[in-house]
């Protein structure tokens, strides 16, 4: 089983290092283990995380890519699709049936064809627009709609405290 | 004042905190079960896809329920032997792969017709925006064991129930054959669309019911991949009242058989070539 498995790691691992799409760096912690990888994020230009580097742990299982990675940011975030834990909720990290937040059927589920970095790109697209219909972070979801001087407020601590810099 | 509004702010964020900690712990939940049930059947049926049997094997599944044995008896008299495949949402593909794998291995033409046809199922992804670096791993591989069994003489039985009952390499084929049958219903999605419930476009039933694993087949999906593929197949359904058999194309002459039980798939070898080791088909 993880013989695919890793092949395909490796080849997607490759490919990212070849391709880095932008505000992304992802690979294995350790090249002895290519089923837990650190991802690097950059808050999207011209959004409320913007200039802040966030660090996430992606974690596979050996049968991938026919189930999706787990995925968990290692940073504080208050972010609606995003459980205080740290763990990311996004649709493309579910295969059909497996509905924690009741997703939408059209949105974008996990298939084997789905990719490393697809699901990065979609974490991307997480940030700079929450989606308040699935939350995960109920407080942040209703601070998002409800208080946007407030979320703005916790997002610039997020970015600050992602950069090292001290709260003001 | 302020003070109190802190307490409640905290008090409420923990009440959040709780209420996600809960619906995280729900997802856990009904992950772990499945999990559960999947490695239930995976001890009570230790092949994907097992060797031949006797049909006579599937009374034992139906003792308690008479009316099937007039169905088993109506099978007997045209079908020789079995192969079961695993009950796990994949049987379709999974029966439909091996026995196509293993009427092609001795039949140049119809392999290479099928090779063709596979890939340009694959091209026509490519064209309607399919990632091909992922697309192209799955294709590669299902070319590349497709070669070995069919190359030269054709690989040894054997070799073929060692490769569909490796789970990694078994597996990767299904994605294959999954996608085949997506590119085909996309292809042809405005005669598809009048065949599909609960879905407003062909495209969305693609993404949630065909190319994710273990998602069960029926009418639809046979039809879609036997016409991509070019292969012929016919299927004894077997129900409580009555059997029927279904060919696709229904003009066709028919490569390989399943078998169909309401929600399973397994494979067939029809009589007179019960006995040999290769059923000429």
């Amino acid at each position: 089983m993880a013989g695919a498995s890793l092949k395909r790691l490796m080849a997607e691992y490759k490919q990212l290092t070849l391709n880095p799409p932008e505000g992304i760096i992802a690979g294995p912690l350790d090249e002895d283990n290519f089923f837990e990888w650190e991802a690097l994020i950059a808050g999207p230009e011209g959004t409320i995380f913007d200039g802040g580097v966030f660090p996430a742990r992606l974690i596979f299982p050996t049968d991938y890519p026919l189930n999706p990675p787990k995925m968990k940011f290692t940073c504080d975030l208050f972010h609606p699709n995003i459980y205080p834990d740290g763990r990311v909720c996004i649709s493309i990290l579910h295969t059909p049936g497996d509905d924690p937040t009741g997703y939408e059927s059209s949105s974008e589920r996990w298939s084997p064809v789905q990719s490393v970095e697809k699901i990065l790109l979609s974490v991307v697209s997480m940030l700079a627009e929450p989606n308040d219909e699935s939350a995960a972070n109920v407080d942040a979801a209703k601070c998002w709609r409800e208080d946007k001087s407030r979320f703005l407020e916790c997002a610039q601590r997020s970015v600050r405290k992602s950069l090292g810099i001290p709260d003001l | 004042m302020e003070g109190d509004k802190t307490l409640a702010t905290s008090a409420s964020t923990k009440a959040v905190e709780e209420e996600s900690l809960a619906a995280l712990n729900m997802d856990e939940a009904i992950l772990s079960q499945r999990r559960g049930i999947e490695e239930q059947i995976a001890s009570e049926q230790q092949y994907l896809v097992s060797s031949t049997r006797e049909l006579s094997e599937l009374e034992r599944d139906y003792q308690h329920h008479g009316e099937f044995s007039a169905r088993i008896q109506e099978l007997k008299l045209i079908y020789g032997c079995l192969r079961r495949t695993r009950a796990d949402g994949n049987c379709f593909y999974r029966a439909f792969g091996f026995s196509v794998f293993e009427a092609l291995r001795k039949n140049k033409a119809a392999y290479q017709a099928f090779r063709k046809s596979i890939t340009e199922a694959k091209e026509y992804l490519v064209i309607i925006g399919y990632p091909t670096f992922t697309l192209e791993d799955f294709y590669e591989n299902f070319i590349e064991e497709l070669d070995k069994v069919c190359d030269g003489e054709g690989c040894p039985i054997s070799q073929l129930e060692e490769l569909f009952n490796d789970k990694g390499m078994s597996n990767y084929l299904v994605v294959f054959l999954r996608l085949i049958t997506s590119s085909q219903l996309q292809k042809e999605q405005d005669f598809f669309i009048n065949f599909i419930d609960g879905y407003s476009t062909v495209k969305e039933f693609c993404s949630q019911e065909i190319e994710p694993m273990d998602k069960e087949s029926d009418h639809v999906q046979m039809n879609a991949l036997t016409s991509a593929t070019g292969v012929c197949m016919r299927v004894f359904c077997m129900e409580r009242g009555q059997y029927s058999t279904v060919t696709f194309p229904s003009d066709g002459k028919p490569i390989i058989h399943l078998l169909y039980r309401p929600g399973h798939f397994d494979i067939l070898y029809p009589s007179a070539d019960a006995t040999a080791d290769s059923p000429t088909l």
